[in-house]
């Protein structure tokens, strides 16, 4: 019974940064149209500006919103610099379809070697701002802490937020519109390269939130070939798929799944299974539902 | 015209392919592959990278602190010692790519400590140094197989093997925890094989098991291995995996507030990779470990001094530990062996010395190698201590107390062995 | 079946391959085996070109399909104790079978859903080679091709008979995939990549065309996995990394990702890249850590280079530079 609990919380936690993976990759899909690859690493080197801001101002609550920022930054960069030139380069020929996937995928690949360029493959230490320890029941211990807690709510928050964001304000709106039909949008006087841009930095943000708790939650260390960076990597795109890649509530659905499936597997099943999990489940929702639990069946396109 | 052009393509790129692969002009070969008139280049590949390489990526500093320490005293006959160091990341396909590397395009004279069980398995089914001459000294794993001459004729080596340390732990373990409950974390290879019959030649029976992929260690799947120990009511935990995989499961255990008695094994005991990685001290205090060289904080021993003096003079900032004490210890006696190899060194003539004088060569360890032209076994045993509350490794009581045994049915008995005096400067004589 | 209007290509082939017999002769050991690595990644690439080149399909996962050829060969070596050829042929067949189901799969699916899932397959399918006994776990089994025979004589090393080896399967597979490219199936890929509507109102069955493309693509991928793991003696899952299939896309995209022609440049750029990596980085000096990222960074830029600039490829930006020309002077 205790061992059930334990598996659904830390389920849950692992489930909400997944979630919050998955909602970046799905902000930059509704904006661009474009899977981008390279999110996690995004999320990876911002988490290595929270490192950096960790080492010389000792606060993790300075820590995140550097790293927040970092991410939203380097995203628009890449927006700016990288992804508009690829559009126009490539929309035509038999690359049309496959270049953005490529491309991104390069992308993904170059922040690798540039981090482990500067900061060495060898683990790098966050701590969070407070204990991982569990809280005891009894003589029992909960595998949940005060960080965990502290995660849940922080990615909560953020969720409603974005949500809210999205939903029920104008820039929302511009960035849906720009999403779906760029020429109209633009007649209407939507921005939409800035629209764009801004999309970007949102999932750059998010994802730097995302990188910064995966760190602290899996006993601080981090580095290019962690399994943390991998499971971010991983289940952040296949929550984003399973959930159906059109809304954002179908990215938390996604991510809070796949969570609890990798934590079941890994607590009663083995140790050595659970990286396999997530492409099951993958195989199995888009066996069942190839436009993913909550997205909608594509319009046959000329 | 269309099909002109293709096969105009086609030969251009056939030209490209051939010009590329023709540019190498075969080189003279020298009197000895990777011995030229001042210098002997010796490879080692081992994890700098990647999730087993906290720690043991200290070593090639290690080996080349105490090789400039050589060569500034006149090198080996006059010839100076170079390291070439190649990162596999502890993958076994890497590891035979980059000894090919070795071997072909830096053309070494040996393979020097290439660490890692499956790695040196994959290495000697598919590069196959021993068919080509090629000596690979003292390799970096215990694995019992490597000191069969019959099999591996080219390789030496060192480390007591795992069959010997689980027979030694077990003795400890029924002096000192009969009848308590006793788990396993081992990594799931051949490694972790050769623990398991170690075991089982003792006599020991684990209550609870739990085998980890290598390259899968982290802080999430750590909570899987201590949920199935805790599940077990594990009341000894021993942890004879990579030093990643023990910082993993002690800081996972912290956090979860669960604290057996735990017993590291040789492999991943290093307090210093433990720490690094966050693990509180206080965890590893009263944590029972095991070592064939001197304490690293026993400042009174000769080589820890020497040692510890030539390695911070090289790297200032770096802190001394057991895994640059056993590396330096290796790289020493590797000194000794060119030495005794001659004035032309040759690879027959380095693998006939170490067989003819090995066992007399000085070492910091304080149990006695074993070369013979019948054996390759190295050192044969260890000392069991426990953990400071800074996390250092301490004898217990103070006072070494060493037992060897073989990787056989010998019994475990109490070493009477007398570490032999250094030599002048820790130099080869 | 149909006749395949080959035979001057044929000779081609063969002269191509006796110019490798007498190479491989004169070079040392090092070039030797590159020239093997060469050779497999020939055949890797050329089954990219004909699955996203030709049949529009992206796969992020190829390199799933080759470790499915590695380990049915293996397991045909040393269970069955099968001859070489034979496990080529078993591997090509297995991957083969991989692939059909997998297209099958993926005809269902659209853009990112089957890149997501290609790619899941690239990371989940070689760890699940971990859970039978037979696949030998992390660490793997070996794949040992023997000793050249006795009559090749003494100075015949291993290496050189691994370039053999792959030289020859390299050709015959990719006079194979030439061919079945030039036939009325490539034509049909081809017309399904740039319109599907078109295509099957033009009588073509589109998805029965797609599973074929993934069939054949595995196949040959399959046999590549087999040659991979005879050069490096070893199948497991660390030898199928997901870096694996980015750098069989990176080779692909190199060579023109339509281009078959252009296949030789994707591989030996991708052979090349690791000596280039070292000869500049021990040039220039730099840190150990640049060193040994510098040729996961060579390549990834490379990529997104020729992505954004060359994106059809070499080949093709030549001929059609070729075709510009040739238009602006007939004006």
């Amino acid at each position: 019974m205790f061992q059930l609990l334990n598996t659904i919380l830390i389920g849950i936690t692992a489930g909400a940064i997944y979630s919050l993976m998955a909602i970046s990759i799905v902000l930059v899909w509704r904006s661009t149209r474009v899977i981008n690859f390279a999110q996690a690493g995004m999320a990876l080197l911002s988490t290595y500006f929270g490192y950096e801001a960790m080492v010389h101002f000792n606060s993790f609550w300075i820590a995140l919103p550097v790293a927040m920022v970092g991410g939203a930054g380097i995203a628009a960069l890449i927006e700016l610099v990288f992804m508009r030139l690829l559009v126009k380069r490539s929309s035509t020929g038999p690359m049309a379809a496959v270049a953005p996937i490529i491309a991104t995928l390069g992308l993904l690949g170059l922040i690798k070697g540039i981090i482990s360029s500067i900061w060495g493959g060898a683990d790098v230490r966050l701590v969070g701002p407070v204990t991982n320890v569990g809280y005891s029941i009894g003589d029992k211990t909960l595998a949940f802490s005060p960080l965990k807690l502290l995660t849940l709510c922080t990615i909560v928050a953020l969720m409603l937020l974005l949500t809210v964001l999205f939903q029920k304000s104008n820039i929302g709106l511009s960035l849906r519109a720009s999403a779906y039909s760029p020429e109209i949008a633009r007649l209407s006087g939507v921005k939409v390269d800035f629209v764009r841009t801004l999309g970007w930095s949102l999932a750059g943000a998010a994802g730097a939130v995302a990188g910064m708790f995966q760190t602290v939650n899996g006993n601080g260390a981090f580095s290019p070939e962690s399994i943390e960076f991998a499971l971010l990597l991983i289940s952040g795109f296949i929550a984003a798929v399973i959930g159906g890649l059109e809304s954002l509530v179908g990215a938390v659905v996604g991510g809070l799944v796949l969570g609890l499936v990798i934590s079941f597997v890994l607590m009663y099943i083995s140790s050595s299974l659970f990286f396999i999990a997530p492409f099951v489940i993958l195989l199995i929702i888009l066996f069942v539902r190839p436009q993913g639990i909550l997205g909608v069946k594509a319009a046959r396109r000329a | 015209m269309k099909a002109m052009n293709r096969r105009k393509l086609f030969t251009v790129c056939a030209t490209i392919a051939v010009a590329s692969l023709a540019i190498t002009a075969i080189p003279a070969q020298a009197a000895e592959v990777g011995v030229s008139s001042s210098e002997i280049k010796l490879g080692m590949t081992l994890p700098m990278t990647g999730t087993a390489s906290p720690g043991y990526n200290k070593i090639p500093a290690a080996v080349k602190a105490y090789f400039d320490y050589v060569n500034a005293n006149g090198g080996i006959n006059g010839r100076k010692l170079t390291l070439v160091v190649k990162d596999d990341q502890y993958v076994p396909t890497l590891a035979v790519a980059k000894t090919n590397e070795l071997i072909l395009k830096d053309k070494v004279m040996a393979l020097l400590a290439p660490l890692g069980t499956a790695n040196n398995k994959a290495v000697a089914a598919v590069v196959n140094p021993g068919a080509r001459g090629i000596p690979t000294l003292f390799v970096n794993t215990g694995y019992s197989g490597f000191s069969d001459k019959k099999k591996y004729p080219t390789t030496f080596s060192i480390l007591p093997s795992y069959i010997m340390e689980a027979k030694i732990m077990a003795e400890y373990i029924k002096d000192n925890f009969a009848g308590k409950k006793l788990g396993l974390i081992y990594q799931d290879d051949d490694f972790g094989d050769d623990a398991l019959a170690g075991f089982k030649q003792a006599g020991i029976n684990f209550d609870v098991k739990v085998a980890y992929a290598s390259g899968s260690q982290s802080g999430t799947t750590a909570a899987g291995w201590m949920q199935k120990l805790q599940a077990g009511g594990a009341e000894v935990v021993i942890l004879f995996g990579v030093s990643s995989a023990t910082a993993a499961a002690l800081g996972t255990a912290a956090v979860m507030k669960f604290a057996p008695q735990w017993i590291l094994g040789s492999v991943g005991g290093d307090a210093t990779t433990i720490k690094a990685a966050g693990v509180p001290a206080g965890v590893l205090y009263n944590a029972v470990g095991a070592s064939f060289a001197p304490a690293t904080t026993d400042t009174t021993d000769e080589y820890v001094k020497l040692f510890q003096d030539i390695y911070l003079k090289a790297n200032p900032d770096q802190i001394f530990d057991n895994n640059v004490m056993v590396g330096m210890n290796t790289a020493f006696v590797t000194a000794q062996a060119l030495k005794a190899a001659g004035s032309n060194p040759t690879r027959k003539s380095l693998i006939a010395a170490i067989e003819k004088s090995g066992k007399n060569f000085a070492s910091a360890a304080l149990v006695p190698l074993n070369y013979s032209t019948t054996s390759h076994v190295g050192y044969n045993g260890y000392w069991f201590g426990k953990y400071s509350p800074t996390g250092d490794l301490k004898p217990a009581g103070g006072v070494y107390t060493v037992y060897t045994t073989d990787s056989g049915n010998g019994a475990v008995v109490k070493s009477t062995y007398k570490r032999p005096a250094m030599p002048a400067k820790g130099l080869p004589n | 079946m149909h006749k395949f209007k080959s035979s001057h290509h044929l000779a081609f082939f063969i002269i191509f391959g006796f110019i490798l017999f007498l190479t491989g002769n004169r070079v040392d050991e090092l070039r030797v085996y590159q020239g093997a690595s060469i050779a497999v990644y020939v055949v890797a690439i050329s089954s990219i070109i004909l699955l996203t080149g030709y049949s529009g399909q992206v796969s992020l996962g190829h390199g799933a399909l080759l470790a499915i050829g590695a380990y049915s060969a293996a397991v045909a070596r040393n269970n069955f104790h099968a001859p070489v050829v034979l496990t080529f042929v078993i591997a090509v067949l297995a991957a083969a079978l991989g692939g059909a189901l997998l297209g099958a799969a993926a005809a269902r699916l659209s853009g990112p859903y089957l890149a997501g899932t290609t790619l899941a397959l690239a990371i989940g399918l070689p760890s699940l080679a971990n859970q039978f006994p037979i696949f030998g776990g992390e660490q793997g089994v070996f794949f040992d091709v023997g000793f050249p025979p006795p009559s090749l004589g003494e100075g015949f090393t291993q290496y050189k008979w691994f370039f053999w080896i792959a030289g020859l399967a390299a050709l015959i597979s990719i006079w194979l995939v030439a061919n079945i490219l030039r036939s009325r199936y490539g034509r049909n890929w081809r017309a399904g990549r740039s319109n599907e509507t078109a295509a099957a109102l033009a009588g073509i069955s589109v998805s029965r065309s797609k599973i074929l493309a993934f069939t054949i693509s595995a196949g040959v991928a399959g046999l590549a996995g087999a040659l991979l793991s005879m050069t490096i003696g070893t199948v497991s899952p660390s030898a199928f990394p997901l870096a694996l299939s980015f750098s069989l896309l990176t080779g692909a995209v190199l060579s023109g990702v339509s281009t078959l022609s252009g296949v030789m440049i994707g591989a030996v750029t991708l052979v090349a890249i690791p000596e280039i990596a070292d000869a500049v980085a021990t040039r220039i000096g730099v840190s150990e850590r640049f060193t040994t990222n510098l040729p996961g960074l060579m390549v990834s830029t490379l990529l997104i280079l020729t992505v954004l600039f060359v994106p059809n490829g070499p080949v093709e930006q030549h001929r059609t530079r070729q075709a510009r020309k040739a238009a602006k002077e007939k004006n």
